[in-house]
């Protein structure tokens, strides 16, 4: 926090740190990601999405029809967007991963434009006009409502409950080791042990206890 | 062929490393700057607490799973932009410099790190074809999955509807409301208890502004969208055993949903 208050100053002029640069950062990000979706396309890999996403982008390629993954996508991209200008974190994996990487893609090829998807160069462009858009319209908004409200609409309650959610990672971790298998969940305790020891965050020496333990006892 | 997918991966890689490496250390300094990654992202990174072994060894745990996902469908999971990238990038950062404020927070250093190594982990996962040994993928996937499962259904929601009843009256009203409604609608009750918060405390702040009003209507609006998107609708007239009217399948069988 006190870091915040030094660095004010430099906040509004500095590239880093300012708003007119966020499109820009958005545009190169959404770049990467559709052209990600032209990987797929093309070479059958590379698509910055889980497998029970892109598994709707996939009925469509296959000629099932773009609809689900055009709809999903669509919906996810304008809740993030909306909520990301205002919370003040724009979520990635719904608007960039499911918007840009499925929803998109889907809804041009619904089009029968394929252009997009087949040529790396034309994906590349396509994705980065995309994101200089959405970068766009959130600092847009944000002028709207942070700049000038003087509230930060719950973003610190929100902050605080991000930190939460993530020191609980660590002993679910563990949880989870000693319920896959014994040897697994042996290693991933002593492993936390070693971390807490050491005055380190558990959640790493769980990880690697686990694998290191279930590399000489496979999971059965 | 090969070479064609490194040299794409190497470009599309660092692209979306200096992204997200530049997004996560803004997220540090929201409000005033716009950030762009998750909150769960952030949790986890301070969860690691300016560690570069924790970094590090979290982004590796999750790196197996995410080579099986590639390997298995050609999907480059969250994980990689959420998780590896991330951490890895402030992993490497965190071995020179110990502060987090100078490296972590630092938006240039992390972008230009997050490019590196997005470049080559998206250029790893995309060309081998290659299997990781097959224990230690059994092993991340029965042990992480389960985890990064429970992570995000019940413990986010239960946390972040904790924190928006603790947030005040208001919070705890929308919270609770549009939480518990995006459960129904949306399976995770996140993103509504996240709106929640948001209409709360722009309410509790500048009252029922013109900007709340609208708030308040898009997060409305939303609901109804995603719900009828989602054919909650549909299934909500039939858990309550009711006959769908034939006017509303109609509707939905402009925009291409199969009421059964």
């Amino acid at each position: 926090m006190e870091n915040q208050i030094n660095n004010e100053k430099l906040l509004k002029n500095d590239f880093w740190y300012a708003d007119w640069s966020f499109p820009i950062l958005t545009a190169l990000l959404a770049s990467g990601i559709f052209s990600g979706t032209h990987m797929y396309y093309v070479h059958g890999t590379g698509v910055f999405n889980e497998i029970s996403i892109l598994a709707m982008l996939k009925v469509g390629m296959e000629g099932g029809g773009y609809g689900a993954a055009a709809a999903f996508g669509a919906s996810f991209l304008f809740a993030r967007i909306l909520e990301g200008s205002l919370v003040g974190i724009l979520d990635v994996g719904g608007s960039m991963m499911t918007g840009i990487g499925i929803g998109v893609p889907a809804l041009i090829l619904a089009t029968g434009f394929t252009l997009p998807l087949t040529s790396f160069p034309v994906a590349l462009i396509t994705g980065a006009l995309l994101g200089l858009l959405i970068g766009f319209i959130i600092v847009t908004v944000r002028k709207f409502t942070v700049g000038q409200g003087g509230s930060t609409y719950g973003a610190d309650i929100l902050m605080g409950a991000g930190n939460q959610s993530g020191r609980f990672f660590g002993p679910l971790i563990i949880i989870s080791a000693c319920a896959a298998s014994i040897p697994v969940g042996i290693g991933s305790i002593l492993g936390a042990l070693i971390f807490y020891a050491m005055d380190k965050p558990i959640i790493g020496g769980a990880i690697l206890g686990a694998m290191f333990l279930g590399f000489f006892f496979p999971i059965a | 062929m090969t070479i064609w997918v490194l040299i794409k991966s190497l470009i599309i890689g660092g692209l979306v490393g200096f992204g997200i490496g530049a997004g996560a250390a803004r997220m540090y300094h929201i409000p005033k700057t716009q950030g762009m990654g998750a909150f769960r992202t952030l949790g986890e990174l301070n969860a690691c607490q300016g560690d570069p072994a924790s970094h590090f060894s979290f982004g590796l745990g999750v790196f197996f799973n995410a080579w099986a996902n590639a390997v298995a469908g050609g999907a480059l999971t969250g994980d990689v932009g959420h998780r590896i990238i991330p951490n890895w990038a402030a992993a490497i950062l965190l071995l020179k410099g110990k502060d987090p404020e100078t490296t972590l927070h630092n938006p240039r250093k992390m972008a230009i790190t997050g490019s590196i190594v997005g470049a080559f982990v998206v250029a790893f996962l995309n060309v081998t074809a290659a299997s990781i040994p097959k224990s230690l993928q059994d092993v991340a996937n029965e042990v992480l999955i389960p985890a990064a499962d429970w992570f995000l259904n019940p413990v986010m929601p239960a946390i972040f509807l904790l924190a928006a009843i603790d947030g005040g009256r208001r919070t705890g009203i929308y919270g609770t409301l549009f939480g518990g409604l995006a459960h129904l609608v949306m399976g995770n009750a996140v993103p509504g208890i996240v709106l929640g918060i948001l209409i709360g405390k722009g309410v509790d702040d500048t009252g029922w502004s013109k900007m709340s009003k609208i708030i308040f209507t898009a997060v409305v609006l939303l609901f109804i969208l995603s719900g009828f998107f989602r054919g909650f609708d549909i299934e909500m007239i039939e858990s309550l055993n009711m006959t769908v009217p034939n006017w509303l399948i109609g509707i939905h069988e402009i925009f291409g949903y199969e009421v059964k």
